[in-house]
């Protein structure tokens, strides 16, 4: 039994690359309501992803693409994406997101954030 | 034996408070993973490795220990095959302590049909348990092979309305599956079991960011049950369990936690217990692991809604 537990410890202390992104948190935050159109939406991701093939997106609650397309990791903190927004109307948007780690894993997701002022 | 529980546990308890954030892998479906549990198997073919589960009855009257492992590999494209053993440890009271291999168990899976933008999933499949391939000094010792065809089935909530999106985080999975043996005597059951997940990394990612902080925001809380009903003409009653418990994703394993509670005297005498941890073979090894072997597969693993 102590190889089995010495080999659980070990696995789960190892520091290896590991295999996929997801969100960690957002900005403007996942579910939440702000009163002033952001210029640009955050996501910061669990682990790095790749510049060229990870996207975010926002459409407005039309389905109509709404963001800038000009989607970029930050050089400095590749866990990072933001894309920017013309000044958003009030209503409820959608980001989607598509992100592809160093090792080619893709994932997705999506959430929505509402823009209360004008 | 009581002394490697504790170690477990604690080892358990070090890396759930130390480990940063999580990372998950497999068993994704739209927005939705559904993570291995340890008593309803998960509706994905996709490889795993559950090392070790251990399961701990202290007031049954055999003082049951079982050590379980667990290995599957995704051989072609939604289609897995799976290798499984538990070691047991008996210590009647007032008898002697008995220890062996229940008989190997080997299945097979395949993802039917998904619908991602629903996270629904069913998958079909079929246990087969070797008879005469366990240790003969066990109670539970058989020489005949059982064959269980089952159905697997995943479904998350997602498509609740606004006023209800705190319940999005919701899924449920399922297995019913047939007991069929080679030994004509032995009695067929019926084998159904599922789980209630409530996921709190769906709720921060995907309904609203609570602010909860690590590692509660990693925790997956659950009731599992796992019943057995036999078909025979005297046959007797259900039996099996309910299992509340906790379940935490972590970057490179999942620990799960459950407290086992018999529904009537046959199935067990008092409250007991498991804890299993799920090694993400994936994500420790990603070239290696993550991939059918014949094939190419880029939903199980990677992408999930492809919205």
């Amino acid at each position: 039994m102590r190889p089995f537990l010495t080999i659980l410890f070990t696995l789960a202390s190892l520091s290896l690359a590991h295999a996929h992104a997801f969100l960690d948190h957002a900005d403007p935050k996942v579910g939440s309501t702000v009163v002033h159109s952001p210029s640009v939406v955050k996501i910061w991701f669990t682990m790095e992803v790749q510049s060229t093939l990870t996207k975010i997106q926002v459409f407005d609650a039309a389905g109509h693409e709404v963001d800038k397309n000009d989607a970029t990791v930050d050089p400095a903190n590749k866990v990072l994406m933001a894309v920017s927004v013309p000044k958003l109307p009030s209503g409820m948007y959608k980001v989607i997101w598509h992100a592809v780690c160093p090792w080619g894993h893709h994932t997705t997701g999506d959430f929505t954030f509402n823009v209360a002022g004008p | 034996m009581k002394k490697i529980i504790q170690a477990a546990a604690l080892i358990c308890a070090t890396v759930v408070l130390t480990a940063p954030a999580s990372l998950r892998a497999h068993g994704l479906e739209g927005d939705r993973f559904f993570p291995p549990t340890p008593l309803t198997d998960d509706p994905f073919a996709v490889d795993e490795l559950s090392l070790p589960e251990v399961e701990y009855n202290p007031a049954s009257a055999s003082h049951e220990v079982d050590i379980t492992g667990s290995f599957t590999k995704e051989i072609f494209p939604k289609f897995a095959l799976s290798i499984q053993d538990t070691y047991i440890n008996l210590n009647p009271k007032g008898g002697p302590a008995q220890d062996g291999w229940s008989p190997l168990d080997f299945s097979a899976k395949y993802q039917l049909w998904e619908v991602p933008e629903h996270e629904f999933i069913l998958s079909i499949g079929s246990d087969f348990t070797l008879g005469g391939t366990g240790s003969k000094a066990l109670p539970s010792y058989q020489y005949y092979t059982t064959y269980t065809p089952s159905l697997y089935l995943g479904k998350g909530f997602n498509e609740l309305p606004d006023s209800l999106k705190f319940f999005r985080p919701l899924a449920i999975t399922t297995v019913t599956g047939y007991d069929l043996f080679s030994n004509a005597a032995a009695s067929n059951a019926l084998e159904w079991s599922g789980s209630l997940q409530y996921s709190i990394p769906y709720l921060q990612e995907h309904v609203e960011d609570a602010g909860i902080p690590r590692p509660f925001r990693d925790m997956i809380p659950l009731v599992e049950f796992q019943m057995t009903t036999p078909t025979n003409k005297d046959a007797v009653p259900t039996t099996g369990t309910i299992n509340p418990g906790i379940l935490w994703e972590g970057k490179y394993c999942q620990i799960s936690a459950e407290v086992s509670i018999p529904i009537n005297s046959r199935s067990g005498p008092a409250v007991g217990g498991l804890i299993q941890v799920q090694i993400f073979i994936d994500d420790l090894f990603p070239k290696v692991f993550g991939h059918p072997i014949f094939g190419s597969d880029d939903n199980n693993n990677d992408s999930n809604s492809g919205k």
